[in-house]
């Protein structure tokens, strides 16, 4: 297994550290360009989310992604030092005319991130959150 | 002038070619600041895009929220195919659908 960590402050520019690095190690896992630009886009869902409502934007406290490169799977876990969340929400969430109305322009990032990985889970108590994403290559899906 | 959008008009039209490569946290409030000053034709050119997530999104469906309030027309043109699946997956082709760039000539 092959792993790479990196911890940022809860500054939103730091996202682009991590997604860059997404970016390199989904190359190095294998997966396919598109593939690549799925894993981009969750991981900056996810730290995102870690910066915004995990820390609450506490730019003190530290957002963790840890990279594992395991064989054909590749595992990102990213971690906030927020109190923990009752529930992430990973409905379906898409734009209309209700939405539009009522000025709620926000709130796609969960559900990308759902329909992006492979799979997903989340792990939140006290002492923080931990979302864990798995993007699998394709040719082990087929 | 903005060093996020370049501005082009043409009667009734104006591209705002956006200029940075992510549409994300950081250029979102950049990008829907434009939105105050669209025409009846407003196209978003996303040629020089390489990403965009859920904060870009937002900014973007301040456009929507503007082109329905005037009756205003919205397009999005040079979109990459990952970029036209995102716009699938939340519906946003729905109200801002593509168009492309000779579709334009006959504003010219």
């Amino acid at each position: 297994m092959q792993r790479v960590e990196l911890r940022i402050p809860s500054i939103p520019i730091f996202e682009r550290v991590v997604r860059a690095s997404a970016a390199e190690i989904g190359s190095a896992a294998g997966l396919s360009p598109e593939r690549v630009e799925d894993l981009k886009l969750a991981v900056s869902e996810a730290v995102n989310n870690a910066i915004d409502h995990g820390n609450r934007g506490d730019t003190a406290k530290l957002v963790g992604v840890i990279f594992d490169i395991d064989g054909d799977k590749l595992e990102i876990r990213i971690s906030d030092q927020g109190g923990g969340v009752e529930r992430l929400d990973f409905s379906r969430h898409v734009i209309d005319d209700e939405r539009l109305d009522a000025g709620y322009l926000r709130g796609f990032g969960m559900y990308l991130i759902s329909a992006l990985v492979d799979d997903y889970e989340v792990d939140s108590s006290q002492q923080g959150t931990v979302l864990t994403l798995r993007l699998y290559r394709k040719d082990r899906q087929q | 002038m903005s060093d996020i959008i370049r501005r082009e008009e043409f009667g009734d039209v104006v591209v705002l070619h956006i200029l940075t490569t992510s549409v994300d946290a950081i250029s979102a409030a950049a990008i829907a600041a434009e939105c105050q000053e669209m025409r009846p034709i407003t196209v978003l050119d996303f040629s020089e895009v390489s990403f965009i997530n859920s904060a870009g999104i937002s900014a973007l469906l301040k456009f929507v929220v503007n082109a329905r309030k005037s009756g205003y027309q919205l397009f999005a043109m040079n979109v990459t195919p990952h970029h036209q699946k995102i716009f699938k997956m939340v519906e946003m082709a729905r109200y801002m659908p593509t168009i492309e760039e000779r579709d334009l000539a006959a504003y010219r």
